[in-house]
C-alpha cells in the first residue's frame, strides 16, 4: 500500500524546454488541462477538466504554486474532490536530455481514520491484515 | 489516532475484525481480556472510524471499516492512469516544439 504516486521518466529534451511546458500556461494546458497558472509562488490557480462523480469531484483542482525553482523544480498543491495532495515535478538534466520525476503525495490527507488504516496496512505488523481485507474489499459490492 | 493503532491489543483487535464481524463477548474470550476492557478498546477505535458498531437484537457486533482505504485506493488508481497519460501528451508536446 502507498500513499503517492511516483513516475520517473526520460524526454530527449533540454530541462529549459521541459521546463516551459510546465509553467508556460498554454503549454501546459495542451498537455495537461487548461488553467490559469503563473510561475510565481504563492499564486494561487485552477485546472478546469471533467467532474468525475463518482468520486465526488467537481471537475475543478485548486492549486497554489508552493515552489519554483527555474529548470530545477516545480511544486503545487492539488485539491479536489475531497483530496488534499501536492504535486512536484523534479527536472535534472540527463545527457542531451532531462530526467523528470514527478511525486504526486498525500493521498492519506489528514482524515486520522484514513492515515491510520493506510499505517496498518503499510505498517507490515500485520501483512496478512492487508490480504484478508483485499479479499474484503473484493467480496464487497 | 496514535492513540487509537499504539495498543497491540487493539491492532489485534482490527486484525481478528478483518475476517468479519465479532460480537464483544467473543473478542473478550479470544483475548482473555475482560468484557469492559474490550468494550473500551473498542470504543476507541470507533471513536477513530476504525470499525462500526451493528446491533443483532440485545447482541453488539464491531466490524472493521475499510471504507477510508477503498476512497485512497480509487483515487489512487484514477490517478495513475491520468498522470501516464499526461506525461504521454507531455512528450508529444515537446517533440512538436522547436
Amino acid at each position: 500500500m502507498t500513499d503517492a504516486i511516483r513516475t520517473d521518466s526520460f524526454f530527449p529534451h533540454p530541462p529549459e524546454k521541459v521546463w516551459r511546458a510546465l509553467t508556460d500556461p498554454e503549454l501546459l494546458a495542451s498537455w495537461l488541462m487548461p488553467n490559469d497558472f503563473e510561475p510565481r509562488v504563492g499564486h494561487r490557480f485552477t485546472f478546469r477538466t471533467d467532474p468525475v462523480p463518482a468520486h465526488g469531484f467537481d471537475g475543478v483542482v485548486r492549486c497554489e504554486v508552493l515552489e519554483l525553482v527555474p529548470a530545477r523544480r516545480l511544486r503545487i498543491s492539488w485539491a479536489g474532490g475531497g483530496l488534499d495532495t501536492t504535486v512536484t515535478w523534479d527536472l535534472a538534466p540527463e545527457g542531451r536530455g532531462t530526467r523528470l520525476l514527478l511525486s504526486h503525495e498525500g493521498f492519506d490527507g489528514d482524515d486520522p481514520a484514513q492515515q491510520a488504516t493506510m499505517r496498518i496496512l503499510g505498517g507490515g505488523w500485520a501483512g496478512h491484515l492487508a490480504r484478508r481485507l483485499e479479499h474484503t474489499l473484493a467480496s464487497e459490492p | 489516532m496514535f492513540v487509537a493503532i499504539a495498543s497491540p491489543v487493539r491492532r489485534a483487535l482490527l486484525d481478528t475484525l478483518s475476517a468479519g464481524p465479532r460480537p464483544v463477548r467473543d473478542l473478550a474470550a479470544e483475548f482473555s481480556i475482560s468484557r469492559p476492557a474490550v468494550s473500551q478498546h473498542l470504543r476507541i477505535l470507533r471513536e477513530a472510524s476504525l470499525v462500526s458498531e451493528e446491533r443483532f437484537g440485545r447482541e453488539r457486533r464491531y466490524q472493521l471499516n475499510p471504507l477510508p482505504l477503498r476512497e485512497v485506493g480509487r483515487w489512487l488508481t484514477h490517478y495513475e492512469g491520468f498522470w501516464r497519460d499526461r506525461l504521454s501528451a507531455l512528450r508529444d508536446v515537446l517533440d512538436e516544439q522547436p
